[in-house]
């Protein structure tokens, strides 16, 4: 095991069909773009090793169908993800307003406390913008959610919003190790009820037999 | 497929359709508007499952190692104790007071804690100064550090998980270098070095799901603990490494053992003139087995052919056989040195055939000529091949075979000569006396220097001050010993003790590395020898090794002839 890493997020993309889901993972992990458009079938993955402060963070990133006929394979994915980005298209309004629906579907599918971001995908066609950075930005604010404009076909954000997913996700990851010592204090406390009851109960059940 | 796509999905769909429908046994709901998926897009997401899954089985190893160390770490815990340290044992002392963790509540000495701050008090990155400092146990660290890495902490559950085989834990194999070794020797007990199947200890760790609460999950780190950690630290303290019960792996390491040591003693017993009478004549020599008494060090097939003309003796070295293996896989890397003994005068004329690598069974077919002996020379001197084993750090003797150049006096003759043991056991040259005691109450190496012996002088008076540096390598704790320096001395007396902190397991994956230099004030000092000591090292550093894994809280004790090279 050369190739070892210290965390595997998973992280999900969703969002409409063909706002650039699949481009924006293909430009994060193969840093190409391609201008045909081929809508993914149901589900697929890609896989990029990053570095945070030091550790080795695997990021395992689904990418997901946006047409409604593959709901119920992409749903499955939901639960198992650390992260969520909720792709829209600056030149669709539609898929801006779904935006919404989206958040709602995660809030059904996903694990409650779930790092989400919103990327407003297609920043580069400026010409055809229907959806404005600041409507953007104030959804963003309406959810609590960061925000960030990206273009795949400009590599514009796109390494900076993975990052910054990943990074949340690691922030959150350490404050909950340190607020509630969860693992760690129950772990020691295991280790003394195992310690103090291996003697005393193999004394205890020698006595019943007896 | 979509049959009703036109119709309005809210209307009921007229006969035709439900008898349609009927027939394709897709149910009744009206709500399927949706296509289902084709072939090609199923297989196109069962390959997409499928990659995930193997990604996932690579987590699922990665997770089970972590449990692995954690519960490696927790079952080598000394447990908590009033006064005395939950991981080592240790006891309170005046200048290393103990420690209490601020998770478990458990005491633990310095060199088993680490320092953590409050999450809260935390302010720009840096601890106030007026905060009390806290401390965390390894054990509540590494248990954190699992629960951070296998995303636990997310989940609220261990993840799914597959523990590592017994296998996996140690880079080598054991059993193999022994089988190897006990091959080389009497070949005569079989079926008991077969472990692998049948051993009641190799046992394949199941995986174990993710569960739903923490209770369960808390079940299922504890509950492999209990079936299928045979292997874990204690063990190999007990069974050493080799899937083999106790006994059985005893009488399994003791037989290499012995063959390693045998040395002149029994060799003594094949002088040069028994071995001669028992070879066959040349002439059927190649196709009969060999017949010959087998010492356990294999035997050597060489051709003699004088040249009267050129008063040359050109000796081939075709190949041996059955050699004794050498290093952790069982396998060495032997090259012959061959000498016209005895030697005229100070003038040495000896040859070496090339390393053949990774092999018992090497096969030389080299010819090496000497020079200027006469006719009269043959009548009273003998050629002697010594095998070694190539090594960076020293070679090791596998076995020597004299033969008397009375035999190539006619005709080219082949000889096939059976090796017999080391000459002596202790090395000669610049050497050092190292003592080797893995104790487990300190839970350390305890490296004792006991004494060197004909060291290189450096300084001008025709003497050397040695001392000697140690390390091991790789040590988490970065230890570096030295022992004091023996003032003007070429066999100088040490007998100083350290430690190094290690647990068995990682033991075997550490070198341990000496240098000696002689202490000079004014100029760097000068450069003595050199010893390494690992898993990776071959013949009597790696026994010598191999018996501290062994048999802790023994001593051994054993003389390694240090290397000139310089291998920092």
């Amino acid at each position: 095991m050369a190739k070892t890493y210290d965390y595997l997020f998973k992280l999900l993309l969703i969002g409409d069909s063909g706002v650039g889901k699949t481009s924006i993972l293909f430009r994060f992990s193969e840093d190409a773009f391609n201008i045909s458009f081929i809508s993914t079938i149901g589900i697929d993955f890609k896989i990029r090793t990053i570095d945070l402060d030091g550790k080795k963070v695997k990021l395992q990133i689904w990418d997901t169908a946006g047409q409604e006929r593959f709901r119920t394979i992409t749903t499955a994915y939901y639960r198992g993800s650390m992260g969520i980005m909720l792709v829209y298209d600056v030149t669709n309004e539609k898929s801006f307003e779904n935006i919404k629906n989206w958040i709602r579907n995660i809030e059904e599918n996903a694990s409650a406390d779930v790092e989400k971001m919103i990327l407003g995908n297609k920043c580069d066609l400026d010409a055809k913008r229907q959806v404005s950075k600041e409507r953007g930005e104030q959804l963003a604010v309406e959810y609590q959610i960061k925000f960030v404009e990206t273009s795949a076909k400009d590599s514009l954000n796109v390494e900076f919003a993975f990052y910054t997913l990943a990074r949340d996700i690691k922030a959150k990851m350490e404050k909950k190790q340190e607020a509630s010592n969860p693992p760690g204090g129950r772990s020691g406390v295991q280790l003394k009820a195992n310690e103090q009851n291996r003697k005393p109960t193999s004394w205890l059940a020698r006595c019943s037999v007896l | 497929m979509n049959f009703q796509s036109k119709a309005n999905k809210y209307v009921c769909p007229n006969d035709r359709q439900l008898s349609l429908r009927a027939k394709l046994r897709t149910g009744w709901s009206a709500a399927r508007s949706e296509p289902p998926l084709t072939t090609s897009e199923r297989e196109a997401i069962a390959a997409v499952v499928k990659r995930a899954e193997k990604l996932e089985e690579v987590e699922a190893k990665r997770v089970g190692r972590l449990v692995a160390r954690l519960e490696g770490m927790r079952r080598s815990a000394q447990g908590p104790a009033p006064r005395s340290c939950l991981l080592c044992g240790e006891t309170a002392r005046l200048l290393s007071p103990l420690r209490t963790c601020s998770i478990c509540r458990h005491t633990a000495c310095s060199k088993c804690v680490i320092e953590t701050f409050p999450y809260r008090k935390m302010t720009n990155g840096r601890p106030p100064l007026y905060s009390r400092e806290a401390y965390m146990c390894n054990l509540c660290a590494e248990t954190r550090e699992m629960w951070k890495k296998s995303g636990a902490w997310f989940f609220k559950s261990l993840p799914k998980y597959i523990l590592p085989q017994r296998r996996a834990t140690g880079r080598y194999n054991d059993t193999e270098l022994a089988r190897s070794l006990q091959d080389a020797g009497n070949s005569s007990n079989d079926g008991k070095t077969d472990s692998e199947p049948g051993s009641p200890l190799s046992i394949h760790a199941p995986t174990f799901s993710r569960q739903p609460s923490n209770t369960d999950s808390r079940k299922s780190i504890t509950s492999p603990h209990e079936t299928h950690y045979e292997w874990s630290e204690t063990d190999i303290l007990s069974h050493g490494f080799s899937g083999l019960s106790l006994h059985r792996a005893d009488s399994l390491t003791q037989r290499p053992l012995t063959n390693l040591k045998r040395t002149g003693s029994k060799g003594s017993a094949y002088s040069l003139r028994s071995i001669r009478k028992e070879i066959p004549k040349p002439v059927d020599q190649i196709e009969r087995p060999p017949m010959i008494p087998d010492a356990g060090f294999g035997t050597l097939e060489i051709r003699l052919a004088y040249e009267n003309s050129t008063s040359s003796l050109a000796v081939t070295v075709l190949r041996a056989r059955g050699l004794i293996g050498m290093d952790m896989t069982g396998l060495a890397d032997p090259f012959c040195r061959l000498e016209v003994l005895p030697r005229e005068g100070a003038y040495s004329n000896r040859l070496r055939t090339k390393t053949v690598h990774k092999t018992k069974n090497p096969e030389f077919n080299e010819t090496l000529h000497f020079f200027g002996i006469t006719e009269s020379d043959l009548a009273v001197k003998s050629l002697e091949i010594v095998l070694f084993d190539d090594d960076r750090y020293g070679c090791d003797e596998m076995g020597s075979a004299t033969v008397s150049l009375r035999e190539c006096t006619k005709s080219p003759t082949q000889l096939r000569l059976a090796l017999l043991g080391s000459s002596g056991a202790e090395p000669t040259g610049p050497r050092i006396l190292l003592a080797l005691c893995y104790s487990t109450k300190r839970r350390a190496l305890v490296v004792n220097v006991c004494k060197g012996a004909d060291l290189p002088p450096q300084d001008s008076n025709g003497y050397s001050d040695p001392f000697v540096k140690l390390h091991l390598d790789p040590d988490p704790y970065h230890k570096k010993h030295k022992t004091s320096i023996k003032w003007r001395n070429l066999n100088p007396v040490w007998n100083e003790e350290f430690l190094f902190e290690t647990r068995p397991t990682e033991l075997s994956r550490q070198n341990l590395t000496l240098t000696v230099w002689d202490k000079d004030y004014g100029k760097p000092n000068d450069f003595l020898g050199s010893l390494v000591l690992g898993a990776s090292s071959k013949g009597r550093r790696l026994k010598h090794w191999m018996d501290c894994i062994k048999f802790p809280d023994h001593r051994h004790e054993q003389w390694h002839s240090l290397t000139d090279t310089q291998h920092l």
